[in-house]
Order: C-alpha cells, then structure tokens, then sequence
C-alpha cells in the first residue's frame, strides 16, 4: 500500500525518482500546503477512514514509514 | 505602506458604508427551530455534482440531502476560511505599513467574526457538526515580509471573491428557505466592501514586487495562486458530504465528478470575476485550470 503513497508522489514531482521511507516529505517540498488536502483525501482512500488532522500527529504524515506504520496501519485491502 | 490617495479615499467610503450598514449578527436571523431534509439546501445549479452524468442518475431526493451538507460543507469552509483571515489580519492591523487601512481593519474583523458566528450557528443548529479544517499551513509562507503581506491578502481575496459567487446566487433564489436566503444576502452585503479593498490592497502590495525585477519571485507568486485557486474549487467537493448524503463510494464519487468534462466551465464561473481581475492586473499570467484541462476548440 505504501507504494500506492509512493507512485501518487512521484507522479506528482517531475523529476523525482525515488523517495525514502525516511525522507521528510515536506522539508523536501514533495509536499506543500497546497498539495496537503488532496494528499489526505488520497491517504483516507486508501486507510478507508477519515483522518482527523487534529488527532493524528502531523508528524505521522512527514515520512512514508510514518504514513505506513501510523496512518494506514491496520487498513485491511 | 505609502498608500496613495485613492486608497485612503476607497477606504473612507468603505468605512462610512460600514458604519451605515452595521447590524448585530446576534438579532439579524430569524433562526426556525427545525429545516426540514426535503428542501434545497443550496441552489441545486451550484452543486458539486451540478451537470455531471452522476448529478443525472441521482434523483431529487438524494440531490436535496446532497445540497444539505454541500451547504454545510460550504459554510463549514467559511468558518475556516474566516478563522485564516482573522488571524492574519489581526497580526497587521496597527503595525508599520498598515496604518493606512488599520480603520477598515477593525470594520472587516468585527464583521468576519460575526459572518464566522452565523455560519457556525446554522451548521450547529441545523446540522449538529461543522466539517473539519482539511488544511496544513506547513512551511511555505514566506520569510519575506512584503511577499508573505502580498500572499495573505491575495489568499483572501481568492477565497472571498469564490464565496461571493455562491452567495449572489443564493441570495436571490427564491425556492430557497428565507433564512437561507437571508444568510447569503447578509454575507454578500458586507463581503462586497472587503472585495473592493482586497482588490486595492493586493495590487498596492503587488506593486513593490514588481518593482524588484525578480522574474523568478513573480513566476512563483503566480504558480503559486493559480493552484490556491484550483484548490479552493477541489474543496467543494468533499467526501464527507457525499457520506453524509448517503451516497455510496464517495471518494471514488469525488474522483468522478472533478474529472466530469461539465465541470469545467461551472469551474470557470465560480473563477470568474478573480481571474479577469488577476490577469488584468498581470499577477497571473493564465487562468488556473488551464494547464490541468486544456480546452479544445468546440
Ligand atoms: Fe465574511
Ligand atoms: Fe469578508
């Protein structure tokens, strides 16, 4: 699932071509506050609930191992 | 700021306007106790899914509990949009380069704070819950004073001009409950003052950065509102709204009716007024859907 998050990134950021399970998404602008929503309207897809911002940690959504292990844990598919 | 003095003149008629047309938003509404489900909730043409093949198979029924929490979710977007512009006016009124409009500044925050009272007051009331903020400021507001100025109130023009559209509309549907009615004319009679000088204030405080000669900065102030407006318009179509109405797949339902090609000239319209004013004013250089949907010849 987490390659799901990784190919919607990188079709969005030309020129991009891998990005770490580490890597912080928004200090490496691959994520920007206009970017945010739909990003989170593609996570809730995916984790098949809808996320409260003010309950998950923002923190949770700077790398894909946080989106992986804290965002979409547990969403069954 | 070194207004000029056609600002400071817009800006004591603006102020003389208010003070005539000032009300108590606490007294203004006649709040019914119960809106019935089966009724348009918002002018049915405005609609998400306005035009598209989904809007066709629908039926009445469903497109009435659709307009229920689209009407929601629109003023829901109000309350946070609202809570945005207060903050940011708020940090400048009586600072160094606002003296000038710091008199409007106090008309406009009393306003917006009563605007965010009777949108939070009709979502409370009529449907017990306000959609939550689906924004992140996250990192990209400029360190640079005079840009970060220039994009605060460029941001609330956008957002301003967008509402107004929805609010002309509906403040002269009159298959609208009144009080509906009532709530988008008491919004469009004051927001009409804050767009005139939005208008003049992003324009005043374009001008310095024009002035730097740096291509580079003027291309990315450009970029960068174009997709603020394009995301302004992807608002609107909130899964959470198609949940609440009952429909099935609403993620799946939002993909599908931002992608319905009869979007893109109900797009265009709700854009209209704010991108003539951008282009002409040569703060964009193309309309902001135009990359995303190139539009054939017809
Ligand atoms: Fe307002
Ligand atoms: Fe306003």
């Amino acid at each position: 699932m987490i390659d799901e998050v990784r190919s919607w990134l990188l079709a969005r950021n030309d020129g991009v071509t891998d990005i770490g399970l580490d890597e912080d998404l928004i200090d490496s602008r691959l994520i920007d506050s206009l970017g945010f929503p739909e990003f989170l309207l593609f996570l809730e897809e995916l984790a098949g609930r809808e996320l409260d911002l003010g309950q998950e940690s923002v923190v949770a959504f700077r790398t894909l191992r946080g989106i992986r292990d804290r965002v979409l844990a547990g969403a069954g598919r | 700021m070194t207004a000029t003095d056609s600002i400071a003149e817009t800006l004591d008629h603006l102020v003389a306007d208010a003070t005539d047309h000032h009300y108590s938003p606490y007294t203004r509404f006649d709040w019914v106790d119960e809106l019935a489900d089966e009724q348009w909730w918002m002018s049915p043409d405005l609609l998400s899914v306005a035009g598209t093949a989904l809007g066709e198979r629908l039926g009445t029924e469903r497109l009435m509990a659709l307009s229920k929490w689209e009407c929601v979710n629109f003023f829901s977007l109000n309350i946070h949009g609202i809570r945005e512009l207060l903050m940011e006016v708020t940090r400048r009124i009586h600072t160094p380069g606002f003296e000038v409009p710091s008199e409007f500044f106090h008309r406009f925050l009393g306003e917006e704070n009563g605007h965010m009272w009777f949108f939070a007051q009709f979502c409370l009331r009529y449907a017990g819950k306000i959609y939550p903020d689906r924004t992140l400021r996250i990192g990209d507001d400029s360190q640079d004073p005079q840009v970060a100025s220039f994009l605060v109130f460029a941001r609330i023009l956008i957002f301003e001009e967008i509402v107004d559209h929805f609010n002309i509309r509906m403040g002269r549907d009159e298959t609208l409950h009144p009080l509906m009615v009532d709530i988008n004319r008491a919004h469009h009679d004051d927001e009409w003052r804050h767009i005139v000088m939005g208008r003049k204030l992003v324009e005043h405080l374009y001008r310095p950065l024009v002035e730097r000669g740096d291509a580079e900065l003027l291309d990315r102030l450009d970029t960068y509102l174009r997709r603020y407006m394009t995301g302004s318009i992807q608002s609107l179509y909130n899964p959470a709204a198609y949940r609440d109405a009952g429909l099935a797949d609403p993620y799946g339902l939002r993909n599908e009716v931002l992608a319905d090609p009869a979007r893109v000239a109900r797009h265009e319209a709700f854009l209209k007024r704010i991108t003539r004013f951008l282009l002409s004013s040569k703060i964009i250089t193309r309309p902001p859907f135009a990359t995303e949907q190139p539009r054939e010849s017809t």
